[in-house]
């Protein structure tokens, strides 16, 4: 029990040298590439899937937005994949590692910014004011509303590395007092474990809802901005 | 907090700009290809206007003599 309860989010090492290249490639792999012309099961189901969300999350988005659909879906799909597999026992999430995250979302919201400002200015700065706004509040609401603009990559990046932290963590703390009530009371032990089984299937929601919650956000700042 | 120690931000950094924004983004264009039906590809002839073209074909390929190929 004395074991670091952060030492599974240190970024792994063998004999040294940093295995993450392997860890953050190989779930690239389990994207299928077809090398011929009739699909199988697995790539039908990708496809499938693949375009059941574009339909879903493109739909508000006008034309320009719509340029946006590889990114978008391949965010997506990167983001729960490597949550899933991260779940997996003895194995390590990238997406704990905050740096990742922020390296994700700055670019992508940077660049809805920059394209809205682009594009239509004049809508992008009067973001800045609400309609209606009493003239003696006026320079506290535009301060505000740009500290709330510039809080949003750090949001993006801390909403998803603080779940999936929490999510590993609580699985450790509960998993571990399963195995040490397990000498004490055998019926307390068998409850703690039924209480770990269902943290686990609410574990793999919470891998792939973050995962959507992540890409809704990023479309949500270009719809504001296209 | 391991995710604050900045020594590994870098690689980590890269090799998530790496894998997202090439790699997936790659795989995904080829995938995504597979379902497009293979169609016929609409033939243009080609069309010349030379004037020495049809008194080539007279000359040498009139509709009586079979094509030798």
């Amino acid at each position: 029990m004395n074991e670091n309860l952060f030492a599974t989010f240190i970024t792994p090492t063998i004999l040294g040298i940093t295995t993450l290249p392997i860890i953050m490639l190989f779930p690239c792999l389990l994207l299928t590439s077809p090398k011929r012309w009739l699909p199988n099961r697995i790539q039908i189901l990708q496809v499938w899937l693949i375009r059941l969300i574009t339909k879903q999350m493109l739909t508000i988005h006008n034309k320009q937005g719509r340029s946006w659909a590889l990114m978008l879906m391949s965010l997506i799909l990167f983001i729960a994949s490597t949550n899933l597999l991260g779940l997996l026992p003895y194995s390590f999430t990238p997406t704990t590692q905050l740096s990742m995250n922020i390296g994700m979302a700055i670019p992508l919201w940077l660049a809805t910014v920059l394209m809205g400002f682009r594009n239509k200015p004049k809508i992008s700065l009067a973001h800045f004011l609400p309609q209606g706004t009493p003239t003696p509040l006026v320079p506290m609401l535009i301060i505000i509303e740009t500290i709330s603009l510039f809080i949003q990559p750090v949001a993006l990046a801390v909403r998803l590395t603080a779940n999936i932290t929490a999510g590993h963590l609580l699985i450790h703390l509960i998993g571990s007092a399963t195995l040490a009530l397990c000498s004490i009371s055998v019926t307390v032990s068998t409850i703690t474990f039924i209480i770990l089984f269902l943290l686990t299937i609410l574990e793999l929601a919470v891998a792939m809802i973050q995962a959507y919650v992540f890409t809704l956000l990023v479309s949500l700042y270009l719809h504001d901005n296209s | 907090m391991p995710q604050l120690d900045t020594s590994t931000w870098l690689l980590t950094i890269t090799l998530m700009i790496l894998a997202l924004f090439c790699i997936y983004q790659s795989k995904m264009i080829n995938q995504t290809m597979i379902s497009i039906p293979p169609q016929d590809k609409k033939v243009i002839k080609p069309t010349t206007q030379l004037p020495w073209e049809s008194k080539w074909t007279k000359i040498y390929l009139p509709h009586s003599s079979p094509l030798l190929s």
